[in-house]
């Protein structure tokens, strides 16, 4: 088997369908792979003729390649002949159908939202979208709540653990601190206004942990902010 | 300020990058076209805030040195695709200086998307937005150089990854002397680098309309108070046929802004906002708007220096603010 051929079964690309192009320098880990629908060969590796659709091209985040991210590019085909597609997707969507499903089996098994970052390399932003999807009904959980797993541990450091209520109360404004680092000020104003917005308890634990992860990063720099937390 | 950085002669700085020194490069397009490939990022602007004042010169260009670093710093180009990727890709312990050309998609791209660039707030970026003079407006396009090949774009952004030894952190902080006014909360529905309708306390306006009937001071900026932080949007013009006006940064929905207070003298409330960092500072820049309308041609602004921009940028694009890079162990 060719390894184009492997690289297509990888990631159930199958004909029509083939891949046009791929980049491996769009992005750190990540390998982005343009489909499309086969023409006649002109005998490269990856046929040079294809049927790629420039203007209405549409991105998604697919399942991984070893370590690398996967990013496919590609332009939905009429009707719904992309709905059964694994590495397809909806449109204005992140995700491919096989990462979503996958995604949504992992919140099946109990998985927390940051878990599920972390264990497939998904960035917040994305995921947060995803799941307004579900809460539209789009796609289905067992329901089971997401505990705040996966918080940081540090033993002795003075950063309260992941799932301490302090930062959904720094974030939903119940306590305001005095911050002199222009980053975190950034940040707060912005994740106190994606907080003001979400309902869902579970991405609002997945902002909390967001928050709680750049005290992690800075900690030598936030004596100031860490003293004022230590008293709520 | 380091002794061999500065606003100096092509030849000078053109020795700098021979000697393979890492650099961050300001000056007007043709100055820059003069200089030899090498371990440098570039931008276009003939503005500058020099030892000896502010000054505009064509034939001069501002270098910054890169200097400190675990290990050779990384230059590259972004497109607008791949840029948001800058914090992902930036050195875990280090920081990114990223400038872009006005204008441009890219530069549109990043003021709208950048707060929710992945890693953004994570990791220090600064930068600037380059420009031209102000005569060349409606002629030339602002630009970016890749040094390592001599390639100039008006449709790219630069960025020179800078890591760290473990022992360093960089920090970025800003210096606006501008804070909001006691007038009216002006709120938008829309992340926009223009806007018509708004929300003035409360209720339903238009913002040209507002600004006209009250004879507003153009030259001050909305100011948003984001945990902090005084953010400004400048205004760059009122459209009144069309009642809207239209800014150098987006205003985003979800903030609150006000008219900033008005500035007495802005060089003595500058030095006495004049950080006071024991640090020496790395990088800094300033606004092109803030050397017009306080008449800085010629004037000096304390120990600070660099080039006067077309926008700056502190994580996320900034205006009329004095944005600087120190090196802390």
């Amino acid at each position: 088997m060719k390894p184009e051929d492997l690289l297509r079964e990888a990631l159930d690309i199958y004909a029509p369908w083939q891949i046009v192009r791929m980049r491996n320098d769009l992005g750190k880990g990540q390998i982005d792979i343009w489909v499309a629908q086969q023409a006649p060969k002109t005998g490269w590796f990856f046929n040079a003729r294809s049927n790629v659709e420039q203007g209405n091209e549409q991105i998604w985040r697919h399942i991984n390649i070893g370590n690398a991210r996967c990013i496919v590019h590609a332009t939905p085909p009429s009707g719904t002949a992309g709905e059964n597609l694994q590495w397809f997707g909806e449109v204005d969507q992140p995700f491919t159908h096989g990462l979503s499903r996958k995604i949504a089996s992992m919140f099946m098994e109990g998985f927390s939202f940051p878990a599920v970052c972390s264990t497939l390399d998904i960035s917040v932003s994305d995921l947060w979208k995803f799941k307004h999807r579900l809460d539209s009904g789009k796609s289905g959980l067992s329901g089971k709540s997401a505990e705040a797993g996966g918080a940081t541990a540090q033993a002795e450091s003075a950063i309260p653990e992941a799932n301490d209520p302090v930062w959904e109360k720094l974030l939903d404004g119940t306590i305001s601190i005095d911050i002199r680092i222009l980053s975190l000020k950034l940040l707060l104003t912005k994740l106190r206004e994606q907080f003001s917005v979400i309902t869902d308890s579970e991405v609002r634990i997945l902002k909390a942990h967001e928050m709680q992860r750049y005290f992690v990063r800075h900690e030598k720099l936030l004596g100031h902010e860490l003293a004022q937390l230590a008293r709520f | 300020m380091k002794a061999d950085q500065g606003l100096m002669s092509v030849s000078s700085a053109a020795e700098l990058i021979r000697q393979g020194k890492y650099l961050s490069i300001a000056g007007d397009e043709a100055a820059l076209r003069q200089l030899p490939s090498g371990h440098w990022i570039g931008g276009t602007i003939p503005y500058f805030m020099a030892a000896d004042g502010g000054t505009v010169s064509r034939e001069q260009v501002f270098v910054t040195e890169v200097s400190g670093f675990a290990a050779p710093p990384e230059l590259r180009f972004y497109d607008q695709g791949s840029l948001p990727q800058i914090c992902r890709n930036a050195p875990e312990n280090g920081y990114s200086i990223l400038i872009i050309p006005a204008f441009s998609a890219i530069h549109a791209s990043f003021a709208r998307n950048a707060p929710n660039f992945e890693e953004m707030y994570m990791k220090p970026l600064i930068g600037w937005i380059a420009g031209v003079h102000l005569d060349d407006l409606s002629t030339v396009t602002p630009k970016v150089v890749l040094g390592s090949t001599g390639e100039f774009s008006a449709d790219h952004a630069v960025v020179m990854d800078v890591a760290l030894p473990p022992e360093k952190f960089a920090q970025i902080d800003i210096v606006n002397l501008f804070r909001p006014g006691t007038g009216d909360r002006i709120t938008f529905a829309d992340t926009g680098f223009n806007a018509a309708d708004c929300q003035i306390n409360g209720q339903p306006g238009n913002l040209a309309d507002y600004l006209l009937a009250n004879n507003s001071d153009t030259r001050l900026p909305l100011v948003a108070d984001y945990s902090g932080a005084m953010i400004n949007v400048s205004i760059k013009s009122i459209e009144r046929e069309a009642r809207r006006v239209e800014f150098y940064a987006p205003v985003f929905p979800g903030i609150e802004y006000r008219i900033a207070a008005p500035l007495t003298d802005y060089l003595e409330a500058f030095r006495a906002a004049l950080p006071q960092v024991e640090a020496d500072i790395s990088f800094s820049c300033n606004c092109i708007l803030n050397f017009l309308y306080s008449d800085l041609a010629g004037k000096r602004t304390g120990h600070v220096t660099g080039p006067m921009t077309f926008g700056e940028i502190g994580y996320q694009l900034l205006n009329q603010t004095l944005v600087y890079l120190t090196i802390t162990e």
